[in-house]
């Protein structure tokens, strides 16, 4: 039942919403665009993907379709308005999560970076804000918060002899990663 | 186009890095490899009529690609290196129809063309990959146009083959001919 939930979701999610592929082409409109009014050639979005131009050239209809890139008579790109809040909103989401990452769960800066990287387009806005607003709470300097993070720091986890507990329902999950291949 | 923008030409004609030329030919070379597997899985997506109009388009069109990613890829070896071929594809399974798979060829063609156009003033004055690159432009031109001429004359012709033509740049075997048949 769970798993056809997943199934659905990621059915859903691949019929409606922007793709890991999808994202970074956005990204990279708007990252070569951005010296020069928006507008960037296929040739400098293939390079900085490290793709082909005839990928970038097919990935983009896909874009177009959806209103969130233009092309002009020069075969440039740039990014719509609405594209343009897609790649805000992606981006937000990178800070969010690699912040927390970074400096909550201590995960170190270039692993935070590639993890923020594959989660920033897949969690919905409001898990993003929600997100944001439980790091304004640790880092709001309020005693209760401070307190928290205090002790989620120096918490040494500790998985009980029966590799069981409230978090794991009788299969230790902490054992699944650590020993994944 | 932005007047800011720089030229594609990064590094003049004969004084051009070896090592970049070979780069930039690695990448030609992937751009006709990809579109050799694009065109070989694209036909497949295609049902019924639109599969029979458009096999042989296809068929000759992975024979050239993949004639043109090997002439490249001797040249390449030509200067002393081996051929680095970087291609990431993952192609849907969905069925398509003709004018979508000609409107995506067309993209993929003109790319090609446009990245030889790119190429071709860091080759300028060397003897042999200059007269190379001219004669994939004037190929990759045609094809545009022929893909183009198709698509705006809204399927009332058909892609079919005709006798084999002499001359450089591989083999033109595609044709367009009128048949009244709606895409």
């Amino acid at each position: 039942m769970i798993y056809q939930t997943i199934v659905d979701t990621w059915k859903e999610f691949e019929a409606n919403e922007l793709t890991h592929s999808g994202a970074h082409h956005l990204l990279a409109i708007y990252e070569v665009g951005a010296a020069y009014g928006g507008w960037a050639r296929v040739s400098d979005i293939a390079r900085r993907l490290n793709i082909t131009r005839g990928s970038v050239s097919i990935n983009l209809r896909t874009l177009k379709k959806r209103g969130w890139v233009q092309t002009d008579e020069h075969r440039l790109v740039k990014l719509s308005p609405k594209g343009l809040k897609v790649v805000h909103a992606v981006m937000a989401k990178r800070v969010i999560v690699k912040t927390f990452l970074r400096d909550v769960l201590g995960i170190p800066e270039s692993q935070a970076e590639i993890d923020s990287c594959k989660i920033e387009h897949l969690i919905s806005h409001s898990t993003g804000q929600r997100l944001a607003h439980f790091l304004q709470f640790l880092t709001s300097g309020a005693p209760a918060s401070r307190r928290l993070l205090q002790q989620f720091r120096a918490f040494q986890a500790t998985c009980p002899a029966s590799r069981t507990c409230d978090i794991c329902k009788g299969h230790c999950l902490i054992d699944e990663l650590k020993y994944a291949i | 186009m932005n007047s800011n923008m720089p030229s594609s030409k990064t590094t003049p004609g004969p004084s051009a890095d070896r090592r970049d030329i070979v780069d930039d030919l690695n990448r030609l070379m992937a751009e006709e490899a990809e579109a050799c597997l694009r065109y070989f899985q694209m036909r497949f997506r295609l049902r019924g009529k639109d599969y029979a109009t458009a096999e042989l388009f296809f068929e000759n069109a992975i024979e050239e690609t993949m004639e043109h990613a090997n002439s490249i890829a001797q040249q390449i070896r030509a200067l002393g290196h081996i051929p680095t071929l970087r291609v990431n594809l993952s192609l849907g399974d969905e069925p398509m129809r003709l004018e979508t798979a000609l409107g995506e060829a067309l993209d993929v063609e003109q790319q090609a063309l446009d990245a030889y156009k790119d190429f071709l003033p860091r080759v300028e004055g060397d003897p042999v990959l200059e007269p190379f690159i001219r004669r994939q432009i004037e190929v990759e031109t045609e094809h545009v146009q022929e893909i183009r001429d198709f698509i705006n004359a809204k399927g009332t012709m058909k892609l079919v083959t005709k006798p084999e033509r002499t001359g450089q740049g591989g083999s033109r075997r595609r044709a367009l001919k009128s048949l009244k048949r709606p895409l």
